[in-house]
């Protein structure tokens, strides 16, 4: 059973490996290792349950020495969220592009993305992370820039220098702690971890570095243009997965390596800087013209709410309220996750069926396409943080953490932000409904137009109609 | 704590800044990316100067290894962004 | 060499390093940036032999300092690259100039903050003395683990898995390459002296790979520096002006680019379905395993270093592709 950790890193990277081979049979390769990596994610989800954490040793030896692969709760829910959500934009993408010559080149760095995304969510050693991050940096920005014009080719390049700087910063901060600990074992770490000024700096470095990757207000410059200029099913997977792990690494680092040694006031800090985001890329997602441009200011905010958490979680002793605290966290990160992606998904068939995502012309776009239309909706729905999302899930938590400490900033900064989410998708979806009559065969594509309902249903009534088993999955780790 | 790690240590972390400040402030690519090397090449120096030990006793190879998976990380990613930036000037000059 | 004398060299090595990376920093020609950054690298190789650290510093030397050199020298040399001289970074431009003064001088005050923050807790960490341990555990396994070089048991054999996600950074780095644009024009055919030069040189590499590849299970070398040395190799002939510098044509290219990382993924998986540990080789085959794995790796390496030389995909990959209906 935990030889299943190791094949979900080798099988999207044995798949990379296929369909760089064999490009004229790469959409079978693709979709039969997304089935069975998800059908893997989804075995692993069930023994974690069951069996609580899992390690394995590569190689056999003991980590430390050698490297080891963990999975909890957490990770597991994240890689199973990462296995759908990729799945989901492997068929859409089949039939987004539409030269061979393009599905070619794309269908190998997809998979080295997918590999990169399981491995960091696998991983148990702090170096092996960081290769990791560069693994992801670097296949997530050649996606970025695939068939582009000169807007996505320049914003590809920022991303990759910003990127850089992100890794090398952490790899300064695990520098420090390989010299004051002397091991590179997550695990290890998080009985051994003191406080200190190695500790401290260690800290800072490596979660200034992954701030940069999930593009935590200020240091957010970098993901508007590059979301936005990506080929769709790239979008989706950027905003949804790609700055979802790094933002898992700043939880991991800071709820449980070094738990011991994180102050209220690092913790307000990460929440004031939370609420910038949610406050300032809710407003830009509200003045934007273009509906690729919203959606990744949309992300902006939403990630900002995830950072709204850390002073709760840090003023909340531990015990239930905590608990239910953090299952709103992941929750919320999950929801997003499905939700992000499926808009993405639906904005691009609008953009290619129209040739344009600009919100202001969208007139009509309702009543020729419904499916889609009808995603966006559900994805705004999710987004906003109306019941039964899963989202509502995790800002009642937000709402309830922030009541119970007395922090009632947040509180305020949620209500807006909600309050602003509603409104530009509300401003989409009025733009939408056109007044044209209904024709009288809407286009429905299935490859294009599934997917993204589907991600967005899961966000709906997936996780908000079944949410409590995630908080089961959460008991035993963080 | 020997003379040789204190000089390097301290060392990388003059050329971590230096890179740093490039990187930041300078206007022209070519410049960020040599910067950026250079920056990496300050944490690299820090590594070593962790591994050293003394003059006849055998370092330790684990920041040695770490060190050489860096180097071929950033060559990469030089080579990347050289790529981009030719790209771009192409797309560039077309519009 | 006593004390002070070592002090003395430590000093001066440590000297020019800080100078030539601040020169290389500050200089506003590129052209000359960039072969200060390459001394920067050389004089680095130097103070890794210095920290015994050889292995470090034949990458270094072969990589660092050689092929990123060469990398940027070429992209420097297209006069028609605009972008490079570009700002990459800028979002917007309004108010840039105002801006511009304050924001270097608290950038700077930031960066030197940042140096004495790294030092402080450098300085602390050093104090503690507490990785003797690991360092321990590895000469206690490195019988065990089927070569005696330890970095090159570290990479291949006790965290092989980091040197696979390695070769799959230089795979995915490749991949872009390969996808954004067409290699440069091939050089004009160079002078008798240059020529002459390069006919013995390029033997000389490329037998110093296979050296370099061998010798690395017991001395420093391995997979990275050999395939450094024989990208080295190809280059030197594409700068003589040869059109055919060793790269395999469309479908053998890609499996030898794929080859690292699938020769790590077929052992490994071999391993694992005949029920040992992923990449837990037989301490009696572990030699010969890390052998196999490492040629592969140096085939890879060197394909990849030297398409990024390129710049892009060689002509015969480009015809190729418009065929490939899938």
């Amino acid at each position: 059973m935990t030889d299943a950790l190791i094949w979900l890193v080798a099988m999207p990277l044995a798949a990379a490996l296929a369909t760089l081979l064999l490009p004229r049979h790469a959409s079978v390769v693709v979709i039969i290792t997304g089935v069975v990596t998800t059908l893997a994610g989804g075995i692993l989800l069930f023994a974690v349950g069951t069996q609580g954490a899992l390690s394995y040793e590569i190689g056999g030896w003991t980590a430390g020495l050698g490297i080891a692969l963990r999975a909890d709760g957490l990770s597991a829910l994240l890689l199973l969220m990462t296995a759908l959500v990729m799945l989901a934009a492997s068929i859409y993408a089949s039939a987004y592009f539409s030269k061979a010559v393009e599905r070619a080149r794309f269908w190998p760095l997809w998979l080295l993305l997918w590999t990169s995304l399981n491995a960091l969510l696998l991983s148990g050693d702090l170096f092996n992370l960081y290769v990791t991050l560069e693994l992801l940096g670097l296949s997530a920005v050649v996606l970025a820039s695939l068939g582009g014009k000169t807007a996505a080719v320049a914003a590809a390049l920022r991303y990759l220098l910003v990127g850089l700087l992100g890794s090398m910063l952490f790899l300064a901060g695990v520098s420090l702690i390989y010299a004051g600990y002397g091991t590179l074992d997550i695990a290890a770490l998080a009985h051994l971890i003191e406080p200190g000024p190695v500790t401290w700096t260690a800290l800072a470095l490596m979660t200034a570095g992954l701030l940069l990757k999930t593009a935590l207000f200020p240091l957010h410059f970098w993901l508007p243009p590059a979301h936005a200029s990506a080929p769709a099913p790239v979008s989706a997977v950027l905003s949804a997965l790609v700055v979802k792990v790094a933002f898992y690494l700043v939880l991991r680092l800071w709820l449980d390596v070094f738990a011991a040694v994180v102050t209220g006031a690092a913790a307000n800090l990460l929440g004031v800087l939370g609420a910038g985001a949610v406050l300032w890329g809710s407003w830009r997602a509200l003045r934007a013209e273009r509906l690729k441009l919203l959606a990744a200011y949309s992300t902006v905010a939403q990630l900002g709410y995830l950072f709204l958490f850390f002073p709760l979680l840090q003023a909340l002793p531990s015990g239930p309220a905590r608990d239910a605290a953090v299952g709103g966290l992941v929750i919320l990160a999950l929801t997003h996750g499905f939700a992000k992606a499926g808009l993405f998904m639906a904005i691009g068939v609008i953009q290619q069926r129209c040739g344009h995502d600009s919100i202001r012309d969208l007139d009509g776009t309702a009543q020729r396409l419904p499916a889609t239309t009808f995603a966006i909706a559900l994805a705004g729905v999710a987004l906003i943080g109306l019941p039964p999302s899963g989202a509502f899930l995790g800002k009642w938590q937000l709402l309830a953490g922030s009541f119970a400490t007395g922090q009632w900033l947040w509180i305020l900064v949620t209500v807006a932000g909600s309050l602003l989410a509603a409104a530009y998708i509300f401003r989409v979806l009025g733009h939408a409904f056109g007044h044209q009559a209904y024709p009288q065969r809407p286009v429905t594509v299935a490859r294009e137009e599934w997917p993204a309902l589907v991600l967005t249903a899961m966000a709906m009534v997936g996780l908000g109609l079944a949410g409590a088993p995630v908080w089961r999955l959460l008991e035993g780790g963080l | 704590m020997l003379t040789a790690q204190l000089l390097y240590g301290l060392t990388g972390c003059l050329i971590v800044a230096l890179g740093l400040r490039t990187v930041l402030l300078h206007a022209s690519l070519l410049h960020r990316v040599v910067a950026i090397n250079v920056l990496g090449a300050g944490v690299f120096m820090i590594l070593v100067a962790i591994a050293y030990r003394g003059p006849g006793v055998p370092p330790d190879p684990i920041p040695h290894a770490l060190v050489l998976t860096g180097i071929v990380v950033a060559v990469s990613a030089t080579a990347l962004a050289l790529a981009l930036a030719r790209r771009l000037t192409a797309e560039q000059s077309n519009d | 060499m006593n004390t002070t004398g070592l002090l003395v060299f430590d000093g001066l090595l440590l000297i020019s390093i800080v100078s030539l990376a601040w020169s290389a920093l500050a200089s506003p020609d590129a052209r000359r940036s960039v072969i200060l950054f390459m001394a920067f690298g050389l004089v680095l190789a130097v103070a890794w032999g210095r920290l015994l650290a050889p292995d470090v510093a034949l990458a270094e030397a072969a990589i660092g300092a050689g092929l990123s050199g060469a990398l940027l020298l070429v992209a420097v040399g297209e006069q028609s690259n605009r972008a490079l001289q570009d700002n990459a970074l800028r979002v917007s431009e309004r108010n840039a100039l105002r801006v511009r003064a304050t924001l270097q001088w608290v950038i700077t005050i930031l960066c030197v903050a940042l140096a004495a923050t790294l030092a402080w807790a450098l300085v602390h960490a050093l104090d503690r003395a507490t990785n003797e341990r690991l360092a321990q555990i590895v000469s206690e396994n490195l019988a065990a683990s089927g070569v005696s070089n330890p970095v090159t048991a570290i990479l291949l054999n006790f965290r092989a898995y980091d040197t696979l996600l390695e070769l799959a950074v230089l795979l995915t780095a490749v991949l872009g390459i390969l996808a954004l644009g067409t290699a440069r024009p091939d050089y004009q055919r160079t002078g008798p002296v240059f020529d002459g030069l390069a006919r013995w040189l390029v033997p000389v590499l490329i037998l110093t790979a296979g050296y370099l590849l061998w010798v690395g299970a017991h001395a420093p070398g391995g997979a990275f520096q050999a395939g450094a040395t024989l990208a080295a190799a190809a280059v030197v002939l594409r700068l003589a002006g040869e059109r055919s510098i060793g790269l395999p044509q469309a479908g053998a290219l890609r499996v030898i680019l794929a080859a690292g990382v699938g020769m790590f993924l077929v052992v490994g998986l071999t391993l694992l379905l005949l029920g040992r540990p992923f990449l837990g080789y037989p301490p009696a085959w572990a030699g010969s395993l890390i052998l196999l794995i490492e040629s592969a790796a140096m085939l890879a390496i060197a394909a990849t270093l030297v398409l990024a030389f390129l710049g892009g995909r060689p002509p015969a990959i480009a015809v190729n592709e418009e065929n490939n209906r899938c």
